[in-house]
Protein backbone atom coordinates (compact mmCIF):
# COMPACT_ATOMS: atom_id res chain seq x y z
CA UNK A 1 0.00 0.00 0.00
CA UNK A 2 1.37 3.40 -0.96
CA UNK A 3 1.60 6.23 1.55
CA UNK A 4 -0.88 8.26 -0.50
CA UNK A 5 -3.47 5.46 -0.25
CA UNK A 6 -2.78 5.10 3.46
CA UNK A 7 -3.23 8.84 4.00
CA UNK A 8 -6.46 8.81 1.99
CA UNK A 9 -7.95 5.97 4.08
CA UNK A 10 -6.78 7.66 7.27
CA UNK A 11 -8.45 10.96 6.33
CA UNK A 12 -11.69 9.20 5.38
CA UNK A 13 -11.77 7.22 8.62
CA UNK A 14 -11.01 10.28 10.70
CA UNK A 15 -13.73 12.21 8.97
CA UNK A 16 -16.37 9.49 9.35
CA UNK A 17 -15.47 7.96 12.69
CA UNK A 18 -14.01 10.77 14.75
CA UNK A 19 -16.99 10.59 17.14
CA UNK A 20 -16.20 6.93 17.81
CA UNK A 21 -12.60 7.77 18.70
CA UNK A 22 -13.70 10.69 20.89
CA UNK A 23 -16.04 8.40 22.83
CA UNK A 24 -13.18 6.05 23.68
CA UNK A 25 -10.92 8.95 24.62
CA UNK A 26 -13.54 10.52 26.85
CA UNK A 27 -14.37 7.20 28.53
CA UNK A 28 -10.73 6.41 29.38
CA UNK A 29 -9.15 9.80 30.03
CA UNK A 30 -10.53 12.57 32.19
CA UNK A 31 -8.07 15.46 32.16
CA UNK A 32 -7.35 17.55 29.06
CA UNK A 33 -3.71 16.40 28.99
CA UNK A 34 -4.70 12.75 29.29
CA UNK A 35 -7.33 13.08 26.58
CA UNK A 36 -4.79 14.68 24.26
CA UNK A 37 -2.23 12.01 25.11
CA UNK A 38 -4.61 9.10 24.57
CA UNK A 39 -6.00 10.55 21.35
CA UNK A 40 -2.46 10.89 19.98
CA UNK A 41 -1.72 7.26 20.89
CA UNK A 42 -4.91 6.07 19.24
CA UNK A 43 -4.46 7.95 15.97
CA UNK A 44 -0.89 6.68 15.64
CA UNK A 45 -2.10 3.10 16.11
CA UNK A 46 -4.95 3.69 13.63
CA UNK A 47 -2.50 5.05 11.08
CA UNK A 48 -0.15 2.08 11.52
CA UNK A 49 -3.04 -0.40 11.36
CA UNK A 50 -4.29 0.66 7.91
CA UNK A 51 -2.04 -1.68 5.82
CA UNK A 52 -3.14 -4.61 8.02
CA UNK A 53 -6.87 -3.95 7.46
CA UNK A 54 -8.27 -6.78 5.28
CA UNK A 55 -11.93 -5.69 5.36
CA UNK A 56 -12.93 -8.85 7.24
CA UNK A 57 -14.97 -6.66 9.57
CA UNK A 58 -16.60 -3.24 9.27
CA UNK A 59 -14.51 -0.07 9.55
CA UNK A 60 -16.16 0.85 12.84
CA UNK A 61 -15.44 -2.59 14.36
CA UNK A 62 -11.81 -2.32 13.29
CA UNK A 63 -11.46 1.19 14.69
CA UNK A 64 -13.11 0.17 17.95
CA UNK A 65 -10.63 -2.70 18.28
CA UNK A 66 -7.65 -0.46 17.68
CA UNK A 67 -8.96 2.33 19.93
CA UNK A 68 -9.98 0.06 22.80
CA UNK A 69 -6.77 -1.97 22.67
CA UNK A 70 -4.78 1.25 22.83
CA UNK A 71 -6.92 2.70 25.61
CA UNK A 72 -6.71 -0.49 27.71
CA UNK A 73 -2.92 -0.57 27.54
CA UNK A 74 -2.69 3.20 27.96
CA UNK A 75 -4.82 2.91 31.10
CA UNK A 76 -2.42 0.38 32.58
CA UNK A 77 0.53 2.74 32.26
CA UNK A 78 1.72 4.71 35.24
CA UNK A 79 -0.56 7.53 36.43
CA UNK A 80 -0.80 10.15 33.73
CA UNK A 81 -1.06 13.89 34.04
CA UNK A 82 -3.84 13.90 36.64
CA UNK A 83 -1.71 15.65 39.25
CA UNK A 84 0.70 17.22 36.84
CA UNK A 85 1.23 20.95 36.55
CA UNK A 86 2.40 20.41 32.99
CA UNK A 87 0.80 22.93 30.68
CA UNK A 88 -0.64 22.44 27.22
CA UNK A 89 1.31 25.53 26.10
CA UNK A 90 4.37 23.35 25.46
CA UNK A 91 2.65 20.99 23.07
CA UNK A 92 0.78 21.61 19.86
CA UNK A 93 -2.71 20.48 20.82
CA UNK A 94 -4.51 18.26 18.33
CA UNK A 95 -7.89 18.38 20.05
CA UNK A 96 -9.65 21.71 20.28
CA UNK A 97 -12.84 22.04 22.27
CA UNK A 98 -15.88 23.08 20.26
CA UNK A 99 -18.64 25.28 21.61
CA UNK A 100 -21.13 22.48 21.96
CA UNK A 101 -23.86 22.86 24.54
CA UNK A 102 -22.96 20.51 27.38
CA UNK A 103 -25.57 17.86 28.01
CA UNK A 104 -25.47 17.24 31.76
CA UNK A 105 -26.97 13.79 31.34
CA UNK A 106 -24.19 12.79 28.97
CA UNK A 107 -21.58 14.19 31.37
CA UNK A 108 -23.19 12.12 34.14
CA UNK A 109 -23.14 9.01 31.92
CA UNK A 110 -19.41 9.47 31.21
CA UNK A 111 -18.74 9.93 34.92
CA UNK A 112 -20.46 6.62 35.61
CA UNK A 113 -18.58 4.88 32.80
CA UNK A 114 -15.35 6.25 34.22
CA UNK A 115 -16.12 4.64 37.57
CA UNK A 116 -16.19 1.18 35.94
CA UNK A 117 -12.98 -0.81 35.58
CA UNK A 118 -11.08 -0.64 32.27
CA UNK A 119 -12.60 -3.83 30.89
CA UNK A 120 -16.21 -2.96 31.75
CA UNK A 121 -15.70 0.46 30.18
CA UNK A 122 -14.88 -1.19 26.83
CA UNK A 123 -17.95 -3.40 27.00
CA UNK A 124 -20.17 -0.44 28.00
CA UNK A 125 -19.01 1.60 25.01
CA UNK A 126 -19.72 -1.27 22.63
CA UNK A 127 -23.08 -1.88 24.26
CA UNK A 128 -24.14 1.76 24.06
CA UNK A 129 -23.07 1.88 20.42
CA UNK A 130 -25.39 -1.01 19.64
CA UNK A 131 -22.94 -3.86 18.92
CA UNK A 132 -24.45 -7.35 19.13
CA UNK A 133 -23.26 -9.88 21.75
CA UNK A 134 -21.55 -11.82 18.99
CA UNK A 135 -19.68 -8.77 17.70
CA UNK A 136 -18.69 -7.80 21.23
CA UNK A 137 -17.44 -11.32 21.95
CA UNK A 138 -15.25 -11.14 18.83
CA UNK A 139 -13.89 -7.69 19.64
CA UNK A 140 -13.20 -8.50 23.29
CA UNK A 141 -12.07 -12.10 22.74
CA UNK A 142 -14.25 -13.77 25.37
CA UNK A 143 -17.35 -16.00 25.06
CA UNK A 144 -20.82 -14.59 24.33
CA UNK A 145 -22.09 -15.99 27.63
CA UNK A 146 -19.33 -14.15 29.52
CA UNK A 147 -20.26 -10.98 27.63
CA UNK A 148 -23.89 -11.55 28.59
CA UNK A 149 -23.03 -11.87 32.29
CA UNK A 150 -20.94 -8.70 32.22
CA UNK A 151 -23.62 -6.75 30.32
CA UNK A 152 -26.37 -7.72 32.74
CA UNK A 153 -24.25 -6.51 35.64
CA UNK A 154 -23.30 -3.24 33.88
CA UNK A 155 -26.90 -2.52 32.80
CA UNK A 156 -28.23 -3.09 36.32
CA UNK A 157 -25.54 -0.86 37.75
CA UNK A 158 -26.19 2.00 35.30
CA UNK A 159 -29.96 1.82 35.65
CA UNK A 160 -29.76 1.80 39.46
CA UNK A 161 -27.38 4.79 39.41
CA UNK A 162 -29.61 6.70 37.00
CA UNK A 163 -32.55 6.20 39.34
CA UNK A 164 -30.52 7.47 42.27
CA UNK A 165 -29.46 10.52 40.29
CA UNK A 166 -32.85 11.41 38.81
CA UNK A 167 -32.33 15.09 39.65
CA UNK A 168 -30.05 15.09 36.61
CA UNK A 169 -33.20 14.68 34.56
CA UNK A 170 -32.37 11.18 33.32
CA UNK B 1 -34.68 4.73 33.98
CA UNK B 2 -34.46 2.17 31.17
CA UNK B 3 -31.33 1.41 29.24
CA UNK B 4 -32.85 2.53 25.91
CA UNK B 5 -33.04 6.05 27.25
CA UNK B 6 -29.40 6.00 28.27
CA UNK B 7 -28.61 4.87 24.75
CA UNK B 8 -30.52 7.86 23.28
CA UNK B 9 -28.50 10.25 25.42
CA UNK B 10 -25.37 8.45 24.27
CA UNK B 11 -26.30 8.70 20.59
CA UNK B 12 -26.90 12.46 20.83
CA UNK B 13 -23.15 13.17 20.99
CA UNK B 14 -22.48 11.71 17.55
CA UNK B 15 -24.21 14.70 15.97
CA UNK B 16 -22.07 17.35 17.62
CA UNK B 17 -18.55 16.17 18.45
CA UNK B 18 -17.02 17.63 21.59
CA UNK B 19 -13.71 18.39 19.86
CA UNK B 20 -12.46 19.67 16.55
CA UNK B 21 -9.21 18.26 15.21
CA UNK B 22 -6.29 20.56 14.50
CA UNK B 23 -5.28 18.98 11.18
CA UNK B 24 -1.83 20.57 11.06
CA UNK B 25 -0.90 19.40 14.54
CA UNK B 26 -2.26 15.96 13.72
CA UNK B 27 -0.10 15.47 10.62
CA UNK B 28 2.97 16.89 12.31
CA UNK B 29 2.45 14.37 15.09
CA UNK B 30 2.04 11.45 12.70
CA UNK B 31 5.07 12.53 10.75
CA UNK B 32 7.14 12.71 13.93
CA UNK B 33 5.93 9.41 15.32
CA UNK B 34 5.51 7.08 12.39
CA UNK B 35 9.15 6.10 12.13
CA UNK B 36 9.87 6.28 15.80
CA UNK B 37 10.80 3.00 17.48
CA UNK B 38 8.78 3.52 20.57
CA UNK B 39 9.13 0.29 22.47
CA UNK B 40 11.31 0.11 25.53
CA UNK B 41 12.23 -3.46 24.60
CA UNK B 42 13.67 -2.16 21.36
CA UNK B 43 15.83 0.39 23.16
CA UNK B 44 17.09 -2.10 25.79
CA UNK B 45 17.96 -4.67 23.14
CA UNK B 46 19.79 -2.21 20.91
CA UNK B 47 21.73 -0.85 23.87
CA UNK B 48 22.78 -4.36 24.94
CA UNK B 49 23.69 -5.34 21.38
CA UNK B 50 25.81 -2.24 20.77
CA UNK B 51 27.57 -2.15 24.16
CA UNK B 52 28.25 -5.89 24.39
CA UNK B 53 29.41 -6.21 20.77
CA UNK B 54 31.64 -3.15 21.17
CA UNK B 55 33.20 -4.19 24.48
CA UNK B 56 33.49 -7.88 23.51
CA UNK B 57 35.23 -7.05 20.22
CA UNK B 58 37.49 -4.51 21.92
CA UNK B 59 38.54 -7.13 24.49
CA UNK B 60 39.53 -9.59 21.77
CA UNK B 61 41.31 -6.86 19.80
CA UNK B 62 43.28 -5.65 22.81
CA UNK B 63 44.12 -9.21 23.84
CA UNK B 64 45.49 -10.01 20.42
CA UNK B 65 47.32 -6.74 19.70
CA UNK B 66 48.39 -5.41 23.10
CA UNK B 67 50.52 -6.69 25.93
CA UNK B 68 47.58 -8.41 27.61
CA UNK B 69 47.87 -11.20 25.04
CA UNK B 70 47.32 -14.56 26.62
CA UNK B 71 45.05 -13.28 29.41
CA UNK B 72 42.58 -16.14 29.51
CA UNK B 73 40.10 -14.28 31.76
CA UNK B 74 39.70 -11.45 29.26
CA UNK B 75 39.21 -13.93 26.41
CA UNK B 76 36.53 -15.67 28.47
CA UNK B 77 34.82 -12.37 29.21
CA UNK B 78 34.80 -11.40 25.53
CA UNK B 79 33.35 -14.81 24.63
CA UNK B 80 30.68 -14.42 27.34
CA UNK B 81 29.73 -10.97 26.06
CA UNK B 82 29.49 -12.07 22.44
CA UNK B 83 27.44 -15.10 23.57
CA UNK B 84 25.03 -12.69 25.27
CA UNK B 85 24.80 -10.69 22.02
CA UNK B 86 23.88 -13.87 20.14
CA UNK B 87 21.21 -14.76 22.73
CA UNK B 88 19.63 -11.27 22.67
CA UNK B 89 19.79 -11.10 18.88
CA UNK B 90 17.96 -14.41 18.35
CA UNK B 91 15.25 -13.39 20.84
CA UNK B 92 14.94 -9.97 19.20
CA UNK B 93 14.37 -11.54 15.77
CA UNK B 94 11.72 -13.86 17.25
CA UNK B 95 10.03 -10.92 18.99
CA UNK B 96 9.94 -8.76 15.86
CA UNK B 97 8.50 -11.60 13.79
CA UNK B 98 5.55 -11.89 16.19
CA UNK B 99 4.80 -8.20 16.50
CA UNK B 100 2.64 -5.59 14.76
CA UNK B 101 -0.42 -7.74 14.31
CA UNK B 102 -3.31 -5.30 14.37
CA UNK B 103 -6.94 -6.18 14.74
CA UNK B 104 -6.52 -8.65 17.57
CA UNK B 105 -9.28 -8.99 20.14
CA UNK B 106 -8.77 -7.18 23.45
CA UNK B 107 -7.86 -10.50 25.04
CA UNK B 108 -5.45 -11.33 22.19
CA UNK B 109 -3.82 -7.93 22.49
CA UNK B 110 -3.46 -8.31 26.25
CA UNK B 111 -1.99 -11.80 25.80
CA UNK B 112 0.58 -10.30 23.45
CA UNK B 113 1.30 -7.42 25.83
CA UNK B 114 1.82 -9.91 28.70
CA UNK B 115 4.13 -11.97 26.48
CA UNK B 116 6.18 -8.86 25.68
CA UNK B 117 6.26 -7.83 29.34
CA UNK B 118 7.42 -11.35 30.28
CA UNK B 119 10.19 -11.05 27.71
CA UNK B 120 11.20 -7.65 29.11
CA UNK B 121 11.23 -9.06 32.67
CA UNK B 122 13.40 -12.01 31.56
CA UNK B 123 15.74 -9.74 29.62
CA UNK B 124 16.22 -7.36 32.55
CA UNK B 125 16.74 -10.32 34.91
CA UNK B 126 19.26 -11.86 32.54
CA UNK B 127 21.17 -8.60 32.19
CA UNK B 128 21.18 -8.11 35.95
CA UNK B 129 22.64 -11.55 36.65
CA UNK B 130 24.98 -11.17 33.70
CA UNK B 131 26.77 -8.46 35.68
CA UNK B 132 28.06 -11.18 38.05
CA UNK B 133 30.10 -13.27 35.54
CA UNK B 134 31.19 -10.16 33.59
CA UNK B 135 32.29 -8.52 36.86
CA UNK B 136 34.17 -11.58 38.11
CA UNK B 137 35.93 -12.13 34.77
CA UNK B 138 36.87 -8.43 34.56
CA UNK B 139 38.32 -8.46 38.06
CA UNK B 140 40.26 -11.65 37.36
CA UNK B 141 41.58 -10.14 34.13
CA UNK B 142 42.64 -6.93 35.88
CA UNK B 143 44.23 -8.92 38.73
CA UNK B 144 46.16 -11.05 36.23
CA UNK B 145 47.86 -7.98 34.68
CA UNK B 146 48.64 -6.57 38.13
CA UNK B 147 46.62 -3.35 38.10
CA UNK B 148 46.33 -1.15 41.22
CA UNK B 149 44.00 -1.97 44.09
CA UNK B 150 42.12 1.31 43.44
CA UNK B 151 41.20 0.23 39.95
CA UNK B 152 39.97 -3.10 41.32
CA UNK B 153 37.91 -1.32 44.02
CA UNK B 154 36.54 1.10 41.43
CA UNK B 155 35.45 -1.83 39.28
CA UNK B 156 33.81 -3.58 42.25
CA UNK B 157 31.87 -0.39 43.03
CA UNK B 158 30.85 0.03 39.39
CA UNK B 159 29.56 -3.53 39.10
CA UNK B 160 27.75 -3.31 42.45
CA UNK B 161 25.97 -0.11 41.37
CA UNK B 162 25.08 -1.65 38.01
CA UNK B 163 23.65 -4.68 39.81
CA UNK B 164 21.42 -2.53 42.05
CA UNK B 165 20.33 -0.30 39.15
CA UNK B 166 19.46 -3.49 37.25
CA UNK B 167 17.28 -4.58 40.17
CA UNK B 168 15.43 -1.27 40.12
CA UNK B 169 14.81 -1.55 36.37
CA UNK B 170 13.69 -5.17 36.75
CA UNK B 171 11.21 -4.09 39.44
CA UNK B 172 9.57 -1.59 37.06
CA UNK B 173 9.09 -4.23 34.36
CA UNK B 174 7.76 -6.77 36.87
CA UNK B 175 5.18 -4.27 38.17
CA UNK B 176 4.08 -3.50 34.61
CA UNK B 177 3.71 -7.20 33.87
CA UNK B 178 1.61 -7.73 37.01
CA UNK B 179 -0.70 -4.87 35.99
CA UNK B 180 -1.25 -6.40 32.57
CA UNK B 181 -1.91 -9.83 34.09
CA UNK B 182 -4.45 -8.28 36.49
CA UNK B 183 -6.16 -6.61 33.55
CA UNK B 184 -6.27 -9.90 31.69
CA UNK B 185 -7.80 -11.63 34.72
CA UNK B 186 -10.49 -8.92 34.90
CA UNK B 187 -11.32 -9.46 31.25
CA UNK B 188 -11.87 -13.19 31.65
CA UNK B 189 -13.66 -13.00 34.98
CA UNK B 190 -17.48 -13.31 34.79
Amino acid sequence: MSEIEQNHIFETWLDQYRALLFKVVRAYASTTMDQEDLFQEIIIQVWHSIPAFRQQCSNSTWLYRIALNTALKWGSKERKHADSQESLDNVQAILQETKVEVDERLTWLYEEIHKLDEVDRSITLLLLDGFSYKEMATIVGISESNIGVKINRIKKQLITKSKQQNYHGI
Amino acid sequence: MEFDELQKIWDSQTKEPLWAINENALYNHILAKKKQASHIANFSELLILIVYTGVGSLMIGLNVVKSTAGNLWLYLMAAWMLGTVFYVLTHRIRRLQGGNTFGRSLLGELDYAVLMATYQVRLSQLMRWNIVPVGILSLLGVWKVGQSIWLVLGLVLFFALSYFAGGWEHGIYTAKKRELEALRKKLEKE
